[in-house]
Parts: C-alpha cells; structure tokens; sequence
C-alpha cells in the first residue's frame, strides 16, 4: 500500500515535469506595421520677387512698360523708372532719385511701392518737375526689401 | 567752397503697377480720397472696397495701419 502510494506520487511528479517542459506554440508573427504612406513632396513655395530689370524713359504704355526709352531727358520731361520683376509675393520696391554735381548729391525724390505680385509684375514710379529739370547728371537706385535692385545713371540736357 | 545745388522741393512723383498694390491707410484717408489718389477719379472707392471686403465690412470706417489691396487700374 505504502508503494502505492509511493508510485502515486511519482506519477503525479512525473506528469508535472512533463507538462511543464512541453513546449508552448510560437507566438504568432506580428501582424505587419501598416507602413504611412510616403509623404507627398510639398508643393514648390513659389518664388520670392526679384527684380528682372530697369528701364528709363519719357512714357510708357497701359501695360506700364517704357514706351520712348532714352537716358538723356529734356528739361520738361516726365522721367519714368520701370521695374520688371518676377515671383510671387510681398515686395516693397524703392526708387531713389539723386541728383550729382561735382563731389554733392542732392535728394531729388524718393518713393515706396508694396505690391502683392502673383507673377511678372511692371510697376512704374515717375518724376516731373514744374519749372524744369536742372541740367546735370542724375541716377535712381531701386531697392527691393531694403536690398539693392539696381541703379540706372541719367542725364538731363 | 561747395556750390549751391538746385531746389528739388516742387518736384512731384508717384508710382504705379501692373500688381496689386498694398496701401497702408493714414489718419484722414477715407475709400474715395484712395480712390481719388489711385485712380484719379474718386467715385471708384467701390473698386477698393470690393477687393477688401475680407477686412472691411463698411466703407465707412477705415483705420490707420490697415492695410488694404489696390487692384491696378
């Protein structure tokens, strides 16, 4: 009875040892990382305006564009400077005009435009002075953004 | 000894574009006096005010600083 008994228990033993070595299933694979999508490439921020080019004249046209280029101006004459630029955006344009005599220069005039251009932009400043032109040599000098943008020499006869 | 230089003090200037202008409005300015100085004609505040109606609800009340779209003539 006593080995019986004994034998019980070892089977019980026997069994535990068993079950615990069996080997439990693999575990499932993971399921796949659902990968995001490749980020759509941003859109190209459009250009920042720049200034193309600068032309001097006595009219321009409906479009704004110079219409007699010339860089000797008469006495009376409407003098124009026009700006040609290109992008998009805010742009503050300047148009400083100086006169030049010997080692002096003299303020003629100074104008700001902001635009809010959606492309190719013309802007136009112009001066005129009622009891005529001194004759002498003159210059503009544009800014764009506080940047220089070009500067185009004159002369009035 | 420098020599005297010329009086530009009358010389008159403006400026103009084929893009929208921006304005920044100045105490006593009002939509026709723009209008006005824009387009030479005043009556056409109503252009100006069209082309602002995402700030401007009355075309009667401008405030200095605003800044307000011109579209060229």
């Amino acid at each position: 009875m006593k080995r019986m008994h004994v034998f019980a228990v070892l089977a019980i033993v026997i069994t535990g040892i068993a079950g615990c070595s069996k080997e439990e299933p693999p575990p499932p694979p993971p399921a796949p990382k659902a990968e995001a999508p490749a980020p759509a490439p941003a859109p190209a921020a459009p250009a920042e305006v720049s200034v193309l080019n600068i032309n001097l004249g006595k009219a321009i046209g409906p479009d704004k564009k110079v219409t007699t280029p010339t860089e000797t101006f008469a006495k009376s004459d409407t003098i124009y400077a026009v700006i040609e630029t290109q992008g998009a955006g805010n742009a503050t344009l300047k148009a400083k005009w100086t006169y030049h005599k010997g080692d002096q220069t003299a303020v003629v005039d100074e104008n700001t435009q902001t635009i809010s251009a959606t492309g190719p932009a013309t802007t136009e400043f112009h001066i005129s002075k009622p009891d005529g032109w001194p004759a002498g040599e003159y210059q503009v000098e544009v800014t764009l953004n506080d940047k220089p943008a070009g500067m185009k020499k004159f002369s009035v006869n | 000894m420098s020599e005297q230089m010329p009086d530009f003090s009358n010389v008159q200037s403006g400026s103009s574009s084929t893009a929208t202008k921006i304005y920044e409005v100045k105490p006593g300015d009002s939509l026709s006096k723009i209008a006005q100085a824009e387009y030479g004609n005043g009556n056409e505040w109503n252009r100006i005010f069209e082309a602002n109606k995402d700030i401007l609800k009355d075309p009667n009340k401008i405030y200095p600083g605003q800044k307000l779209k011109i579209p060229p003539k």
